[in-house]
């Protein structure tokens, strides 16, 4: 009585979830259809399941480049993202005065500014430094991972914030008394226990990295170091879209992410493991 | 922890990043400020002409920006209590032991991660030919009509697509706060006799205030910055009823080329929503327990 | 206290560092390096048509095999084109060959422009094709395109359809049919841009109509071309399905499967039939407003040299221009590759598609009306016009009611 029930529970949190992806489905079967297909019914499968428009796609995008960019791009902000913004945020909360408050306040309130008023400002800026102290800021990845982390700082920083509150002091102490440095400290002790928010701060910047359009169209002007999303522009203008294309490689894109996803959530489940055993 | 001798290592630890931070985002904020109060096109051999306050009293009688703001506020309202309550709620069943959680969680953040003229395309064809047939076929055309073409219905239609969108990503910080909550403690509570409400609201939501504070912040941010959503799905109208703070901003500079104007109305919505924010922010950070 | 005078003092610095920064711009650093004549190994090409990006890129294989310059094509959706080409321009890492739409666009971009007068065919030009800034030829056309009505010639008969009576009963017999008469889609230069270029167009000065209606001289509610529009419009919204509901892709499928009997589009919709198997043919007819019997024919985009790249960059540009319109492959890209109506003497096109076919007709004939919409205040079908339209389509609005409001907008857009 109780398995069946259990498998009934099983059976409607799937078919919920199947519900919720609906539209995910219009994506996949849309990418195996010419501009006549969908016409005709777009919730239809397609009448035959050839990859011919992700051939095409991978091709047009130049697919292992643009992948090889987007990895660079994606996996070397988010350390740096890790690293600089969880050591902030550690510090900021264990010591309270009123400038790590304010040094705090103006991280979360820029999260509030809608990035159009800032790229133009940003671009000009980027072109000075380029000109003037002869740093390579526009058209490189590095100048874009500089970019994303500056962009990603404050979200991290938020993040670590909040969820370092909830860590014992105590343990810190300990160490502390037994000689640590505080750069031992941290990365010994309490980097550890962030493990959930790491893995956290990580999946979700990987979202937001991976699938960044606008920042990337701003820096990036060259071919060589176009990222994925640059790559599939050209399939999605709005009055010469492909749709099989354009959802042919949406698909491409997100593959990736939702195995990162599915392996990073691991972390967040383990670290609390970890962590209760202390 | 820290003493007075330590301030090398609060510099070292907090330096990089702010330097970093403070050239991406502080400076051409002030870059910016610093347009608005110029009427320009935003190309620099085009003439720069400085107008003081002009644009920032301009915008206070600028009937359509007033509006968006109207618009922003109540899509934000009610994206904030639908996003957060189904993150929350997807993030307790997926961290029960059900053996289909796993899948369950990689399918609700798909959603996330369609954007653009896709996820327009695509909810435009559910809101139009998908309602208007079930409202044939089951009679209930007050219901299932397409709803992007009636001034009310198309901002409930922005909410139910934001919403669609963002659970599952607020559902992420969920997990990390439900799994953060120590197994003791629930043991405890259970020993104690507590049932599965008593436990949900009485031990583990009081012990999730960081993740309801982070949560409710960056819905709020998000849901107040909407242009994605808002420009792939409605693009503003119909006649408007739509139209939020980001796209009203984003055509004022980029497609009327009045950056200066643009700018100054960025700053104004800036500071509006970082008063509310930060407002929201202290009364949530209050009610956290802070495990010592 | 203290902390608070300090805070202030950090604020002001930063606030006058913005004012420093935004009010003396920066002089480019690759302005002009000498006065030689060298050409430059590189150019970089940003253009808007997204349609031709792939045939660019063979392009620009067969420019380096046959002169050694590398070109660079950069991508964009089309979308937010203008947009990046302004944010790259504005920091001087702009591309050296770009595409603008002649008209309030290039106008605007004026002082970014070079001057293109001295380019070896820029006198074969067709009459009036060329943009012309000031005296100066800055802008080599792409091609020509034309907008009407893309109908069904199984369908309907142009010669039926000849002003607002036939229309009308044109569009009430398809209605009987239950098929679409004339069907638009709710994309903003599909449901208002286009079909407004018309009472425009038939204005005695088109260009100058616009003008006055900027300066609030004259006013549509007042001009019979106007007053008919709206009539027009009105009988779409009577007799057709709301264009509201569809989107570009139906709108041709619509047509292509027989469920309406004409669009309004431009031959630019050809490609778009590929997909379908026509049992019937398409052509293309005038929009009968006012008895008008017109394609409206113009250059929708044309090629821009970047005024503030180097010298050798410049030339290099110009090169590059002078090969894509003189030399054989440049010319057989143009025409075969690209699908271009020509513009430059001494082009012709053999494998023109059906519409554009119909389009070069109506130019040989003489039979076309300008686009003054060109010269509209910029961004106003988008931000202004739309919601008017959206307002019309929703709601029980009067033609007259519908004119004014466009009136209205059209004023508060001109400011």
């Amino acid at each position: 009585m109780k398995k069946a029930g259990k498998i009934a529970i099983n059976i409607i949190v799937v078919a919920l979830s199947l519900i919720y992806l609906f539209p995910v489905y219009i994506v996949i079967v849309n990418s195996f259809k010419n501009r006549a297909e969908l016409y005709e019914n777009i919730l239809a499968f397609p009448s035959s399941v050839d990859f011919e428009y992700y051939a095409t796609a991978m091709q047009k995008m130049s697919f292992p480049r643009a992948f090889g960019n987007s990895l660079i791009v994606t996996v070397i902000s988010i350390a740096i993202i890790i690293v600089l913004a969880s050591t902030t945020a550690w510090v900021l909360v264990r010591v309270n005065n009123k400038l790590s408050k304010i040094i705090f306040l103006v991280f979360v309130g820029t999260m509030l500014i809608p990035f159009q008023t800032l790229m133009m400002p940003l671009m000009q800026e980027m072109g000075w430094i380029r000109d003037h102290l002869r740093i390579p800021m526009l058209d490189s990845l590095g100048g874009l991972i500089y970019m994303n982390v500056g962009f990603g700082a404050s979200m991290a920083v938020f993040l670590y914030h909040g969820f370092i509150k909830s860590v014992p002091v105590s343990l810190e102490e300990a160490a502390t008394i037994d000689g640590c440095n505080k750069f031992t400290l941290f990365w010994r002790i309490v980097f550890p226990m962030l493990k959930p928010t790491t893995a956290t701060v990580a999946i979700l910047d990987v979202i937001w990295i991976w699938n960044d359009y606008l920042l990337p169209s701003l820096v990036i002007s060259s071919k060589a170091y176009r990222t994925i999303p640059l790559s599939t522009a050209s399939f999605f203008g709005q009055f010469t879209i492909q749709w099989n294309m354009a959802m042919a490689g949406l698909t491409l894109t997100i593959i990736p992410v939702i195995i990162f996803y599915l392996s990073a959530q691991k972390y967040i489940i383990k670290g609390v493991a970890a962590g209760a055993v202390k | 922890m820290f003493k007075k001798q330590d301030k090398g290592w609060y510099i070292l630890f907090t330096a990089p990043l702010i330097f970093i931070f403070t050239t991406v985002v502080i400076i051409p904020f002030f870059i910016g400020i610093g347009y608005s109060f110029f009427s320009w096109d935003g190309l620099p051999l085009n003439p720069k002409v400085f107008v003081g306050m002009e644009n920032y009293v301009k915008l206070f009688s600028d009937g359509r920006f007033l509006s968006s703001a109207i618009h922003t506020t109540l899509f934000t309202f009610l994206a904030i209590l639908l996003i957060n309550l189904l993150g929350l709620i997807f993030a307790l069943v997926v961290t029960t032991k059900l053996k289909v959680r796993n899948a369950a969680r990689a399918m609700l953040f798909m959603p996330y991660l369609i954007g653009g003229l896709i996820l327009g395309y695509i909810w435009k064809f559910i809101f139009g030919d998908a309602f208007s047939s079930i409202g044939e076929q089951i009679g209930l055309t007050s219901v299932f009509f397409n709803w992007l073409l009636d001034s009310r219905f198309a901002l409930y239609a922005l909410v139910i697509v934001a919403t669609w969108q963002m659970a599952g990503y607020i559902m992420i910080i969920y997990i990390t706060g439900i799994q953060g909550i120590p197994e003791d403690v629930i043991e405890a509570a259970h020993v104690d006799g507590a049932n599965l409400w008593v436990t949900l609201f009485r031990v583990k939501f009081p012990l999730m205030m960081p993740s309801f504070t982070i949560s409710l912040f960056m819905t709020l941010s998000n849901c107040f910055k909407v242009f994605d959503v808002n420009f792939s799905l409605t693009g503003g109208g119909p006649n408007n009823a739509t139209e939020m703070f980001a796209m009203n901003i984003y055509n004022e500079i980029f497609q009327l080329n009045n950056y200066g104007y643009g700018q100054a109305k960025a700053i104004v919505f800036f500071i509006v929503v970082a008063a509310v924010t930060l407002y929201q922010v202290s009364i949530t950070k209050k009610r956290e327990v802070v495990m010592v | 206290m203290k902390k608070r005078r300090v805070a202030i003092v950090f604020l002001s610095c930063f606030i006058i560092a913005g004012l420093l920064f935004t009010g003396c711009t920066i002089p480019g650093t690759s302005g002009s390096t000498g006065g030689t004549q060298t050409t430059a190994k590189k150019i970089i090409v940003f253009q808007s048509k997204v349609e031709i990006t792939d045939q660019m890129e063979a392009l620009a294989e067969e420019y380096k095999a046959e002169t050694g310059v590398e070109v660079e094509v950069w991508g964009t959706t089309g979308d937010d084109y203008f947009q990046q080409l302004k944010t790259k321009l504005a920091n001087n890492q702009g591309p050296t060959v770009f595409s603008l739409a002649p008209g309030s666009e290039s106008e605007q971009m004026k002082n970014y422009l070079e001057d293109l007068s001295g380019l070896s065919f820029v006198g074969k030009i067709a009459e009036g094709m060329a943009n012309v800034i000031d005296g100066k030829v800055v802008g080599i056309p792409y091609t020509v395109e034309g907008f009407g009505l893309v109908y069904n010639k199984s369908m309907i008969s142009p010669d039926e359809v000849k002003d607002y009576t036939s229309f009308v009963k044109m569009m009430q017999d398809q209605k009987a049919k239950d098929v679409n008469g004339l069907s638009l889609s709710q994309e903003s230069y599909f449901l208002i841009g286009h079909i407004l270029n018309t009472p425009f167009a038939l204005q005695a000065d088109p260009f100058q109509y616009v003008a006055d209606l900027a300066a609030g001289k004259v006013k549509m509610a007042d001009t019979p071309e106007f007053q008919e529009f709206a009539k027009f419009y009105a009988a779409i919204r009577d007799y057709a399905k709301n264009p509201l509901e569809i989107n570009y892709d139906k709108e041709i499928g619509d047509l292509a499967t027989g469920k309406s009997a004409a669009i309004h589009q431009g031959n630019w919709c050809a490609g778009m039939f590929n997909d379908y198997q026509l049992d019937f043919e398409l052509g293309m007819m005038p929009l009968p407003l006012a008895g008008n019997d017109c394609l409206a024919v113009s250059v929708p985009a044309a090629w821009y040299v970047n005024s503030q790249a180097s010298d050798a960059e410049k030339q290099a540009g110009k090169e590059f221009l002078t090969w894509l319109y003189t030399s054989n492959t440049g010319k057989r890209y143009l025409m075969e590759e690209f699908g271009f109506i020509p513009v430059v003497a001494g082009m012709e096109n053999k494998n023109l598609d059906v519409l554009s076919q119909e389009v070069a007709k109506y130019t040989a004939e003489g039979k076309t009306i300008p686009w003054p919409m060109s010269q509209w205040p910029a961004g106003i079908v988008d931000v202004y016009l739309v919601p008017v339209a959206e307002q019309f389509f929703t709601t029980e609005m009067t033609p007259e009611d519908f004119l004014a409001e466009l009136d209205r907008v059209w004023v508060e857009a001109s400011k």
